[in-house]
């Protein structure tokens, strides 16, 4: 009896322990304590690429950095994407930063930069980065006039697609509209593949879908005016959520896309279309290099094409206008000098040549632009320096708040669990919590 | 340990004191006892410290922190500035999302106890009866409990998914009518999760069954069984009744712990979309909302709420269902003084 007393105790003891563990979190804080005196400087650097060239690619870049600067040790850490953006917070809340990290911009850089976390690089750029690198893709990382990250990659969002799948469904014309989308889905849907794979567990891809309605809808004043207030009451809203509505009621998404996740595994929406078992994914595009690592072969998909979202009919919004996000990677306000030698290095014309053979992806300095091949990604690059308006992701101009609320509600709305108005409403609810 | 040694020790002393019956008897005796109970305080500190510095640090002291956190807006830089009194906790009581949550919590608890309990029993009973491969088929039914939650929810989330390895074997076997999209479709995932849960966590109901059983003296059941008691009559009036105190203990366990569920539901479901899936707890509510979301203040709220709700819990059920057992221990304890 004295045992189970004890026992039970123990137990009680245990059960708050661990029902504290989680608040534990933001218990504790240290300075990071690396500096620049003296010879020998170490860094840490946060980049999300697990797989293949990806990770190789950083590994090489480092390794040759080191070896043109003797004394500085990098110390690489491949963060899983998913998990990056919550860790770096943790990370940056506690002090312990690391000293060269991702940056998404956007908001969420915003909240970076109002917390004093990050180290203003405007005056360290070299001149022959700033002159290979167009100001634009430095805008994305900027505020306020002051440069926050270097830019590597430019990652505009589109439909990829297999051409040999098309063609077996008898497509002969990427779509322009969603009506031709729509057609698109329903030649596909008698070939037995998923015509749109969708990895609606991680919510971004989903929440991507309704961006681009809403870059359809909305005028770019209505976006740009949400930034500042987060008020999204204007009609617009509700109608991009009713567009992505009924086509989502074509059932045009991979079955059970609600557990599907983006960039993981052969089960994932990338490995679908790696895979030859779905057709098309709506993507940013680092996709091509996420795909290529999920092919049997983890060579590039050989057919892979692209096309840009399709139009719609009485938008606000300016046809043609893009979604995408700059790539770049900041330094921590506490990072050594020579963090910024090597954001420049990063930048350089040779390092993003790399890049693009590592990734598959765009990359931002023009020098290194011209070494692309891929029709797909010329299409991309060409679409984007086209588009008479370009506007990032829009989870990350709202912030990390609001962003999070968008992506949730647009998940529940595929899945058949809200309408567009509580859509609206999830998202001014987000607010409260802040 | 350290008190009964302090009362032995004052015994051994008053018995010198009445075996020595010339001078000054009482002086010394005085002088003697309080430096053995500054050892004996020296002593208590110094094995109780350790414990309650942890206890202190990484137990109430975050608590008081987060409850301090709890009432501010707060995005996790820097110091908390902006105080908004009971806002972050009204926002949580009216939020139709955590109602959700909660109500998915006390499904989890009620369902854990209704699926789990009966089956534990009757596998217990069935492996404390001589069985040829015994002790392997305890191993098989523990092993779940072993294996970690991370493997167990990706392993899970892979066979289950709509075109994974389950319903390839409905398929396969002609059943293909019965395949579902057993994790997306919000209808039937709360299931999902109560079968894996079940699966997973039936094996230690079972092994702390077994050692109930095992301290049952075979004297009762024989001698039942001498008197005409059929087996389930034996079960149902002695072996029943006297593994009580074990059965009370694993409902405890079972309720806390389906009161605090998170990693499960956080492999299988994901960061995001537990909610809309219909399994998400009180604790993926508060990771998505404070940690994901960046609102560390009304996180801390949340936390503050769960913790709350599983104190109270645990609280009553220690009150009115483990009280027998505790008087158990008080009485015990009193009649060898």
């Amino acid at each position: 009896m004295k045992v189970n007393h004890t026992t039970a105790k123990r137990i009680f003891a245990g059960t708050m322990v661990l029902g504290l563990s989680a608040l534990g979190l933001t218990a504790c804080s240290t300075d990071s304590g690396d500096t620049s005196a003296g010879g020998d400087v170490t860094m840490s650097l946060w980049q999300n690429s697990t797989t293949g060239p990806g990770q190789e690619f950083w590994k090489k870049t480092v390794a040759d950095f080191e070896a043109d600067n003797p004394g500085v040790t990098i110390d690489v850490q491949a963060i899983q994407n998913e998990d990056l953006d919550g860790k770096l917070q943790t990370a940056l809340n506690s002090g312990d930063a690391p000293d060269i990290f991702l940056q998404r911009g956007g908001g969420k850089m915003a909240a970076m930069v109002a917390a004093g976390q990050l180290m203003d690089i405007t005056e360290g750029i070299s001149d022959q980065v700033k002159e290979e690198i167009p100001e634009g893709s430095f805008i994305a990382n900027s505020l306020e006039d002051k440069v926050y990250a270097m830019p590597v990659a430019v990652l505009p969002g589109g439909i990829f697609y297999s051409q040999d799948l098309f063609d077996a469904a008898g497509i002969t014309e990427a779509p322009a509209t969603i009506t031709d989308l729509e057609t698109a889905v329903e030649k596909l849907k008698t070939t037995g593949v998923a015509p749109i794979a969708l990895g609606a567990k991680d919510a971004w891809p989903a929440a991507h879908w309704f961006y681009f309605f809403a870059l359809r809808e909305c005028s770019p004043d209505v976006l740009a005016e949400a930034a500042d207030t987060k008020d999204f009451s204007d009609d617009c809203w509700i109608k991009a959520g009713e567009d992505l509505e009924s086509f989502a009621a074509t059932e045009p998404y991979n079955q059970g896309f609600l557990t599907t996740a983006a960039q993981q595994g052969a089960g994932s929406s990338a490995g679908l279309v790696a895979n030859h078992q779905a057709a098309m994914e709506l993507m940013g595009a680092w996709n091509p290099g996420v795909i290529a690592s999920l092919t049997p072969d983890e060579k590039p998909l050989a057919d892979l094409s692209w096309f840009p979202f399709p139009e719609i009919d009485g938008g606000e919004g300016e046809p043609g206008s893009i979604l995408g996000g700059v790539d770049g990677y900041s330094c921590s306000v506490d990072a050594p000098a020579e963090c910024l030698d090597f954001l420049n290095y990063i930048g350089s014309a040779d390092v993003q040549k790399e890049y693009y053979a590592a990734f598959n992806a765009p990359p931002v300095n023009t020098v290194a632009q011209e070494a692309v091949t891929e029709p797909y990604l010329k299409e991309i690059i060409a679409a984007y320096n086209a588009a008479p308006y370009v506007s990032q992701w829009l989870d990350t101009v709202y912030g990390q708040n609001v962003g999070n609320a968008l992506n949730v509600g647009v998940v529940d709305l595929l899945a058949g669990k809200g309408s567009p108005e509580q859509l609206i409403q999830a998202v001014n609810d987000a607010a409260k919590k802040a | 340990m350290s008190v009964r040694e302090n009362t032995s020790t004052r015994l051994e002393v008053d018995l010198a004191n009445g075996g020595d019956t010339g001078t000054t008897p009482v002086a010394p005796p005085v002088r003697r006892r309080r430096s053995s109970s500054v050892g004996a305080k020296v002593e208590i500190a110094v094995l109780v410290g350790p414990a309650l510095i942890v206890f202190l640090g990484f137990v109430i002291f975050p608590v008081v922190m987060a409850a301090y956190y709890g009432f501010f807006s707060w995005q996790g830089y820097g110091p908390p500035t902006d105080f908004v009194g009971f806002r972050n906790y009204i926002t949580i009581i009216q939020d139709p999302t955590f109602q959700e949550a909660l109500t998915h919590n006390g499904i989890i608890v009620v369902l854990s106890l209704v699926l789990q309990g009966p089956v534990a029993i009757l596998l217990a009973l069935l492996l404390n009866r001589k069985l040829r491969g015994q002790s392997l088929i305890r191993v098989l039914i523990f092993v779940p409990y072993v294996i970690s939650e991370v493997v167990v929810g990706t392993g899970w989330s892979l066979m289950l998914q709509s075109n994974g390895a389950v319903n390839g074997m409905l398929e396969k076997l002609g059943l293909g009518a019965f395949s579902q999209d057993w994790l997306s479709n919000p209808d039937i995932a709360i299931w999902t999760l109560m079968v894996i849960i079940t699966w997973k966590y039936v094996g230690f109901a079972v092994i702390l069954f077994l050692a109930g059983l095992q301290g049952i003296p075979e004297e009762l059941p024989e001698a039942a069984a001498i008197d005409g008691a059929s087996f389930w009559q034996i079960q149902r009036h002695i072996t029943l009744p006297l593994l009580a105190p074990t059965l009370r203990i694993w409902a405890f366990l079972s309720i806390i712990g389906a009161l605090q569920l998170f990693d499960l539901v956080y492999i299988i479901w994901g960061q995001y979309i537990a909610s809309t899936a219909g399994t998400s707890t009180m604790a993926t509510y508060l990771v998505a909302n404070g940690r994901n979301a960046g609102n560390y203040g009304y996180g801390n709220a949340v936390a503050v709420v769960l913790f709350l709700i599983s104190l109270v819990v645990a609280l009553i059920y220690q009150r009115f269902v483990l009280n027998r057992d505790t008087e158990g221990a008080i009485t015990d304890k009193g009649t060898k003084k």
